[in-house]
């Protein structure tokens, strides 16, 4: 009885030592993602990964996820209307996101966020930029597309776009949701590589598609 | 037992949390910036995950289990890194730092006295767009009309130019990718107004200063258009237009790299047609007509050096008869036949630090004026005026970046122009020749983000004034708070009296100096502009009627200018409507030219006001432009001269004041369909949709006993158009600049 009690003991041990310190370290950053609210949580958290990304030197997810804490904190000002402070935020993103590009090349979850930098920038002033940054941001999701056609992102950020555009211009209310509608069901299959990699977006398709209008 | 067990093992857990609750160190402090607390500076244990991000007021603290000799590091985008050294042993770490700015282009101040910028690329101030300009009611999507609704530049009807703060209209010059254009506008005759030559959709962004301009430039006492091309096109497109007035067809090929492209357009307008519609204040003989054609071609190089060259020719007719005020005659006749070709080529190239600009222009311009009178329906007084120009400009600029915000410019410009006019009723053509040679040079001086400057000078020799001139400019800008900026510009320009008054006597440079100061207050969706300005002319020509024209005597002219000026653009107080109101207060006095006193001058309002309006309704996929333009009435005056060729002030008077109100309708019927081969805009305009019976100024009589108003061509103008572009969807491009 003895020598199972500590065996397991030490089997619970063992599991809880497996993660390392850089899986625990993400896990517990990761968890925040969902908590943050203010710009100020977000700038935290993106300096956090930044920190566990120059220590660690060879992974991307540290700056990947340094960069889309940016690009949160980014969409959050773009909801108060604060459209002028995008620049400084997306160059933010931009430095982190070309760190990670640097250790992982053609990588369809970095191309995704390139997508959503072009997006903040051109929210700045969108009809002074939309041939510039509405081109490069179209051209970043065309390439992740062709990298990783069944991931549930590439459909939320078409479903997002094609949401917010008017009917006259070719979007819809109705499209856009058939493209939350996909992206929720690609989600239901797709199962990220490793527990640390991406898996952020269902909350948002979901919450679209439950606020039918 | 169990329970032991677990105690015990309990207590080990706890002795060992223990240990490690000893072993956690707590480093804190707080971040300073000019002894204000910063906040998001991330500190970070240098090489652990150990670190934090600093509160509102700049303090932090974080525990830690490291040892011994470490490296606190301080870092946030808009300062430089300060590191620290720190020694982690048993006692909690309590250290300060202070933050140094980090210079950036994002950031920093921009000088903006005297100049407006109109571009597509930089930061979100930007005044006026390309879009701007073809969706402003009454510009007739010509760069230079749509300037007239900014302030600082007079509402001239009756002839071209930009006539900015109290300049004449010749005070303003024009540059494509760097290069001088000459006869920026078609070819007329005294009363007709002409279009630009050159077409809005070539260029992505343009900078119009309205004083103080860059050393960069010269030969414009007041002002400077710099109009930059597009690199490469999106797509392979054919573009058509037709209206009443014009037709026009043109393609663009570019190659999928994006490193080769080029096109060519043609077209052909003539106003006949509309002469039959609407009714005309000018009897034409020859309604105007005009054939032009252009080419362009672009090469990118594997360095990423761009080549670009834009070439055009362009012929056209007009012909007026007018009554004549002369006892003896009853009509005078005037016809004119243009020919222009123009070609601009210009490279630029990065090589690690430093840019490189090359760039020359070729105009060839003939002006064939056939001139008579109609006495008894006998023609009589045969004359012609035959002009024939040729311009040569090329330039060189070599820039070296210092730092992010800093940068020092030189360069080399040479400027040919030989002119050949001919005369009928004289002897011997007149034949004026010069050359310009000038160097420049500029530093650009961020000495903080909220602070810059910019020193440059500019020397020219001009063959025809045999002398050399100095003229230093500068510019700084300060940053007052969040929103507000000002700055402040002085310099010096020369520009050589115009070509057509050499020849009496020796001349020198035409000088004037500019003093700027300018508040600017821009926010989200809103900027304000106000600047007073004071100009000081000295040098200018005086002229006398030698041989039959008038000649330039001497350079004893001399006047001012000085004013004030407020732009307010507002694309979001009211929903969905863009507007902008601008209003020029000018005084000015002036003795040049033909001027016998000083005067106000004759082609200046003192009170100017532009309001422009545009709104969106997206479901009738319609665009509605009004602009409305107010100048109070300028002088008139009306010079006689006596035997010896001097110019006496005989009469003067006020015109009355100058209103239009202009609308247009931009309905684009394929917005939105997601898959169409063609890209449809149709057009309709009006200006001077009140029908105001405006007078621009008088003719006199030689005797200065009858006189007659000149009228604009058309009192109410109305223009339908249809523009077509197959190959490329502007529908997101239409989607976005309406958002």
């Amino acid at each position: 009885m003895k020598k199972l009690f500590v065996t397991a003991l030490l089997l619970i041990a063992v599991s809880t030592f497996a993660q390392t310190p850089f899986e625990k370290a993400m896990t517990e950053k990761m968890a925040k993602l969902d908590q943050s609210k203010t710009p100020e949580d977000f700038t935290a958290l993106s300096n956090d990964f930044a920190r566990i990304g120059d220590k660690e030197k060879t992974q991307w997810l540290p700056y990947y996820y340094a960069a889309h804490a940016s690009i949160e904190k980014g969409r959050n000002l773009m909801r108060t209307g604060k459209v002028a402070e995008l620049d400084a935020v997306a160059a933010e993103a931009q430095t982190n996101l070309d760190k990670a590009a640097e250790l992982s090349e053609d990588n369809a979850e970095i191309l995704i966020l390139q997508k959503m930098i072009h997006g903040l920038k051109m929210m700045v002033d969108p009809q002074a930029r939309f041939m510039s940054e509405g081109m490069l941001g179209a051209d970043a999701l065309a390439k992740a597309e062709k990298l990783d056609p069944e991931n549930p992102r590439i459909s939320l950020l078409k479903a997002e776009d094609t949401y917010y555009t008017p009917e006259q211009f070719g979007g819809s209310k109705t499209k856009g949701l058939e493209l939350f509608q996909k992206s929720l069901d690609q989600f239901k299959t797709y199962t990220p590589k490793s527990p640390l990699y991406p898996n952020w977006g269902k909350g948002e398709a979901e919450y679209f598609l439950a606020n039918k209008p | 037992m169990q329970t032991f067990i677990i105690s015990k093992v309990l207590l080990l857990v706890s002795f060992i949390m223990g240990v490690f609750l000893n072993a956690q160190i707590t480093v804190s402090g707080s971040v300073n910036f000019k002894n204000k607390g910063v906040k998001d500076v991330s500190v970070t244990l240098k090489d652990t995950y150990d670190g934090t991000t600093t509160d509102a007021n700049g303090n932090f603290s974080f525990e830690t289990s490291e040892k011994g000799n470490h490296v606190l590091l301080f870092s946030n985008p808009k300062f430089a890194e300060v590191e620290k050294n720190i020694v982690i042993a048993d006692e909690n770490i309590k250290i300060n730092a202070d933050m140094k700015e980090q210079i950036s282009e994002i950031d920093a101040v921009v000088i903006s006295a005297g100049s407006i910028e109109a571009s597509d690329r930089k930061r979100a101030t930007t005044l006026l767009t390309p879009i701007d300009i073809y969706t402003t009611a009454g510009a007739n999507g010509q760069v230079t009309s749509a300037l007239e609704t900014l302030p600082g530049v007079q509402k001239i009807g009756e002839t071209e130019g930009l006539f900015v703060r109290g300049g004449t209209g010749d005070e303003t010059k024009f540059f494509m990718d760097g290069n001088l254009v000459n006869n920026f506008f078609g070819n007329s005759i005294p009363g007709v107004k002409s279009m630009d030559r050159l077409n809005t959709s070539l260029f992505k962004g343009n900078v119009f200063s309205s004083g103080g301009y860059s050393a960069v430039y010269g030969q414009a006492l007041s002002s400077v258009l710099v109009l930059e091309s597009i690199d490469f096109p999106e797509k392979n497109s054919v573009d058509l237009g037709f209206s009443p007035i014009f037709v026009n067809a043109g393609f663009q090929n570019v190659n999928g790299e994006k490193t080769k492209s080029f096109g060519i357009s043609a077209g052909y307008s003539n106003i006949g047609l509309m002469t039959k519609v609407i009714k005309f204040n000018n009897n034409f003989t020859k309604a105007p007509e005009g054939l032009g054609t252009n080419f362009n071609f672009r090469l990118k190089n594997k360095a990423g050096g761009i080549l670009k060259y834009y070439g055009s020719f362009d012929t056209n007719r007009i012909g007026l008869q007018t009554e004549s005020l002369e006892p003896d005659t009853d009509f005078d006749n005037t016809s004119l036949q243009g020919k222009n070709t123009f070609h601009n080529l210009a490279f630029k190239q990065k090589f690690g630090k430093y840019l490189l600009n090359l760039g020359s222009s070729y105009t060839y311009n003939s002006n064939f004026i056939n001139l008579s009178n109609t006495f008894q329906n006998r023609e009589i007084n045969p004359n012609s005026i035959d002009i024939k120009s040729n311009y040569f400009n090329t330039k060189a600029v070599l820039e070296r970046k210092i730092n992010k915000i800093s940068a020092i410019r030189g360069g080399l410009e040479y400027n040919q122009a030989n002119e050949n006019t001919d005369v009928a009723v004289t002897d011997a053509p007149y034949k004026f020749k010069d050359q310009i040679t000038s160097i420049f040079a500029e530093s650009d001086l961020g000495f903080s983000n909220n602070l810059s400057a910019k020193v440059g000078l500019r020397s020219e020799y001009s063959s025809a004034v045999h002398e050399w001139n100095l003229a230093p400019r500068f510019a700084m800008a300060y940053r007052l708070s969040k929103n507000w900026t000002s700055s402040l510009a002085y310099g010096i320009f020369y520009q050589n009296p115009e070509n057509k008054f050499f020849g009496a006597a020796p001349l020198d440079y035409q000088k004037s100096e500019h003093y700027i100061l300018q508040v600017q207050k821009s926010e989200e969706g809103r900027s304000l502009r106000l600047e007073v300005f004071y100009k000081n002319y000295t040098d200018l020509i005086k002229t006398k009627v030698l041989d039959y024209r008038p000649l330039a005597i001497n350079n004893t002219g001399e006047g001012f200018a000085k004013g004030v000026e407020v732009f307010w653009r507002d694309k979001k107080s009211i929903p969905d409507i863009d507007y902008w109101v601008s209003y020029s207060y000018l005084d000015s006095k002036r003795n040049f030219q033909n001027y016998d006193q000083s005067l106000f001058p004759n082609f200046a309002a003192k009170h100017t006001l532009s309001v422009v309006a545009k709104k969106f309704v997206v479901s009738w996929k319609t665009g509605f432009n009004l602009s409305y333009t107010y100048a109070s009435g300028r002088p008139y005056y009306n010079f006689v001269t006596d035997d010896g060729g001097n110019y006496h002030l005989a009469t003067e008077g006020r015109l009355k004041d100058f209103s239009a109100l202009n609308f247009s309708l931009n309905y684009l019927p394929n917005l939105g369909k997601k898959d169409a081969k063609s890209f449809m805009v149709l057009v309709l305009a009006i200006n001077n949709i009140l029908g105001q019976k405006n007078i621009y100024g008088y003719n006199f009589s030689t005797d200065g006993l009858r006189n007659r108003a000149v009228l604009p061509s058309v009192n109410t103008f109305i223009f339908v158009g249809a523009f077509i572009n197959f190959g490329i969807d502007r529908t997101e491009d239409a989607i976005n600049s309406n958002l």
